[in-house]
């Protein structure tokens, strides 16, 4: 491996600007960091090269721990920006700054200096000052004088951002070139997707400080994982799907077979997010021509000319039941019928030649390819007594960090206590309810009536700073899981796992206990891509997890449960009893994964 | 349109938006004529017009000759200490953020406006052979007051915000990426300062200096109290311009005025070529 960072965390005061990043990237390999500013991508890079300290973790380069290293000694060439050439110095002496330092002969300086000023395509033009060159030129000096001393590794910090459209894709070839050639390891840092996609061996997507994803173009493009690479890697509609078989989800009116490589399993809700790329939908007269499943049946709402494409934005009205997973905004589309689904169609020139469409032709919708997030929460239920409730809860910041940044679709059940509503409950991606004055059988109850994935908020909770993840002894734990994989995610949370073993336990317990912490996490990376924190603590499982709670950053408390509704008001009073005290400011996530099974629990 | 393509291209002006070049032209040179130009005219005139052998006889004066090395010797001693440590003053207040700085900044403008003599006055409560710190020095066996080193701490109090306002811009204009590059190709902290950092605020490190050394050589209120005025020693150029003048000796005034105006203009003059040579070397334009 020749970069590797493990569990590398920054924090600007007290927030994670990066948050347990774990990565290998492969000798001589092109890697692209993409992501929006803000997602703590080049604070990432500038870690790697020493020029910001990290708080938390490890960095090795080339099987060399470089963490405390002085940024002067890692061996790294940095491109920046905005070029930071020296601008008192000829583009020789520049480029030979490197060399110069570590005492290299004139005469080698030299030939080095030509042979790094071919590379970059600027032969001769050794003797002149930076300020008279183009801003192409002096990057591709700024890329020639950061290879000067032949490092190991190259990162470069958005380093096309400042140039023209045409000079950054003639210098994007360059720099591709140059890299192929020498076979050196690079992280580039964009936010330009077409970039990242044009240059990258293996892109990183990051978000709010978490790598969210990593994988090949394609592979990324083809089947994200989460709503947010789905989105920012090109356009995407997401539409709710419901499981029909393992391998066959119902879309609007469409049965179709979908392309993901997920296990079923791991696709455990009736309720899922669905991937159709605009390429991805066909377009008809009528529904008996298309050739692929139809989607439903609706208007052109917007056509716009895009030199080889052709978009279009169509709605399919409210009666096809074709319901969307993210929330679109009705004032940027005032044509939008209320309660219609709103689609992004792309079709090539030819296409659009032998079917002119306009705004407000009726037009038939097929679906050629889908893919199926693997991630669970689809959509929010807010669960409250009244309209008022309803709003209070969305206002707490938890909340509205989660709404904010998932898009997902949201509604609302307004019920008096005593109905639990069975079937709104099982069908929804994530049950939000106010926690304030509940006991454990109210939500043991909740939970037991069809809310798989229960989010409780008492008034008056901050935005958690923490995650802390319990999951009792016996209970399963791969789909809670994958609801924190998929939640932190949206929120500025370090999340941490945590094992309580009782003080008088034999070594016997404490391999096993350690081992399921170890395995949690290799599992968890695994399968879901995040990186967890662990923590073994000793004593009372109450005790230890409501210190570990009181700490000074506001803290979400996660567990998984199962079990009938007896066993988890159970577990609920024995391990978190504290947190249904009248002044409790902890908001508390629930994953539950079924009734135990039958012949287990007898074991048991 | 026949006369500016007969210049080739040469115009009296750039065509610009902003009315008033005449006027604000006209102003200036009428200002710059009445303030600056007719005073120093009259001292040419003055001084030329005299007997040449009255100018060598003043030249030659043992007084004149000491208080001419004192002036340009202290004046330069405390300009060159003003460029080293208004250089880390000016560096600390731009680049660090910490609890009173905004009044650490506003101090610096403090030899602005304090009138020189009351400067002079406290510079010698503090450094007479009794005071404040002087019967500290004075144990050490260092005189500072009376002596030529009290005549350079107080030209280098009056020259040190000539220093930290002329770097101050320049260093807040230093992209720290250019220090990071440097850092990441491997250069020590010493070697970057010298290298990167040194030569990009040279030019305006020198506007400082020069500054300050003008200001130095001319000064006046606050030396003669430190000074002690003792001929041939602690006597400064303008001081005996004044007692020139007291003993109603106008011509050998005018002399040395003269000679001050002359070498001053001179080392300015070295001194902007200096800088007009550093800004062509960093491509900015002469």
């Amino acid at each position: 491996m020749s970069i590797r960072f493990e569990q590398v965390t920054k924090r600007y005061r007290g927030v994670p600007v990066v948050n347990d990043v774990t990565l290998e990237v492969a000798k001589g390999e092109f890697f692209v960091l993409l992501g929006a500013s803000g997602s703590g991508k080049s604070t990432l890079l500038r870690g790697i090269a020493g020029l910001t300290d990290i708080d938390h973790g490890r960095i090795a380069l080339h099987g060399r721990d470089v963490t405390f290293v002085n940024p002067r000694d890692r061996g790294v060439g940095f491109v920046f920006q905005h070029y930071a050439l020296f601008r008192n110095m000829s583009i020789a002496d520049n480029i030979e700054f490197a060399l110069r330092i570590r005492g290299v002969p004139a005469a080698r300086r030299r030939e080095r200096r030509r042979e790094l000023l071919r590379l970059v395509a600027l032969e001769g033009m050794d003797e002149r000052l930076p300020s008279q060159l183009s801003g192409g030129q002096q990057q591709r000096v700024a890329v020639a004088r950061a290879l000067a001393h032949e490092p190991g590794v190259l990162l470069l910090d958005e380093p096309f951002g400042a140039l023209d459209a045409k000079i950054r894709t003639e210098l994007r070839r360059t720099v591709r070139e140059v890299q192929r050639r020498l076979g050196t390891t690079t992280i580039l840092v964009t936010h330009d997707q077409e970039e990242a996609f044009s240059l990258a061996d293996r892109i990183g997507v990051m978000h709010m400080g978490r790598l969210l994803e990593t994988g090949q173009p394609q592979q990324l493009y083809r089947q994200p994982a989460t709503r947010f690479v789905a989105t920012f890697l090109g356009a995407a509609n997401l539409l709710l799907g419901e499981v029909a078989t393992p391998y066959r989800v119902r879309v609007g009116q469409a049965m179709i077979n979908h392309a993901s490589q997920a296990r079923p399993d791991a696709v455990s809700s009736t309720e899922v997010v669905t991937v159709v790329r605009p390429e991805d939908i066909e377009l008809a007269r009528h529904r008996q021509v298309l050739a692929n499943p139809c989607l439903g049946e609706g208007q052109v709402l917007e056509t716009s000319f895009g030199g080889g494409v052709g978009r279009l934005l169509v709605q399919v009205g409210a009666g096809a039941n074709l319901r969307a997973a993210a929330r679109v905004d009705a004032q940027v589309h005032p044509g939008l019928a209320p309660g219609a689904c709103l689609l992004e169609v792309t079709r090539t020139a030819a296409e659009a030649m032998a079917m002119p469409l306009a705004a407000g032709d009726s037009i038939a919708l097929g679906v050629r390819r889908l893919h199926v997030l693997p991630t669970p929460v689809s959509s929010f239920l807010f669960r409250a007594p009244t309209r008022e409730a309803v709003l209070e809860l969305r206002q707490s910041p938890l909340v509205a960090q989660l709404v904010q940044s998932t898009r997902a679709n949201l509604s609302e059940t307004i019920v008096a206590e005593e109905q639990p509503g069975t079937a709104t409950l099982r069908s929804a991606g994530l049950v939000v309810v106010d926690n304030t004055g509940r006991t454990p059988a109210e939500i043991a109850s909740l939970v037991a009536h069809g809310a798989r994935r229960l989010l409780c908020v008492p008034r008056g909770a901050a935005l958690p700073r923490r995650v802390i993840i319990h999951c009792p002894d016996d209970a399963p734990q791969g789909e809670a899981m994958g609801l924190v994989a998929s939640l932190v995610r949206h929120i500025n949370a370090e999340a941490t796992f945590v094992s309580v073993m009782r003080r008088d336990a034999v070594a016997a317990e404490r391999t096993r206990v350690l081992r399921r912490l170890l395995d949690t996490r290799a599992e968890v990376r695994a399968s879901h891509g995040l990186d967890l924190r662990t923590e073994l603590l000793e004593g009372a499982v109450s005790e230890q997890l409501l210190a570990l709670a009181s700490g000074p950053d506001p803290a979400l408390l996660v567990m998984g449960i199962d079990g009938d509704r007896a066993e988890i008001e159970a577990a609920l009073v024995r391990d978190l009893g504290w947190l249904f005290d009248a002044d409790a400011r902890w908001p508390l996530l629930l994953s539950y994964s079924g009734p135990r099974p039958a012949a287990l629990a007898a074991v048991l | 349109m026949a006369r500016e393509s007969g210049l080739q291209g040469w115009r009296w002006r750039e065509a610009s938006v902003l009315p008033g070049f005449g006027l604000t032209l006209g102003y200036t040179v009428l200002y710059l004529s009445l303030i600056v130009l007719l005073p120093i005219a009259a001292l040419v005139v003055k001084a030329t017009t005299a007997p040449l052998d009255a100018v060598l006889h003043t030249l030659a004066e043992p007084r004149v000759l000491a208080a001419l090395r004192l002036s340009f010797g202290a004046a330069l001693l405390a300009a060159s200490i003003n460029a080293v440590f208004g250089l880390v003053v000016a560096w600390v207040l731009t680049r660090y953020d910490f609890a009173g700085r905004r009044l650490l900044d506003a101090l610096i403008d403090l030899p602005f406006a304090l009138p020189t003599a009351v400067s002079g006055i406290a510079l010698v409560t503090v450094f007479a052979d009794d005071g404040m710190v002087g019967q500290w020095l004075a144990a050490l066996g260092l005189k500072v007051a009376y002596t030529w080193v009290g005549v350079t701490v107080a030209l280098t109090l009056i020259g040190i915000p000539f220093v930290v306002r002329t770097l101050q811009p320049a260093i807040m204009a230093l992209d720290p990426a250019v220090e990071e590059a440097a850092i990441s190709l491997g250069a020590s902290r010493w070697h970057t300062f010298l290298r990167v950092i040194l030569p990009a605020i040279l030019p305006a490190l020198l506007t400082g200096f020069t500054l300050a050394f003008a200001r130095g050589v001319g000064e006046y209120g606050s030396v003669i109290f430190i000074a002690g005025n003792v001929p041939l020693h602690t006597e400064i150029m303008p001081l005996l311009i004044i007692i020139k003048l007291e003993q109603f000796d106008y011509t050998g005034a005018a002399i040395l005025g003269f000679l001050m105006l002359a070498l001053s203009f001179v080392m300015l003059l070295v001194i902007n070529l200096l800088q007009a040579w550093q800004r062509r070397r960093l491509g900015l334009g002469a």
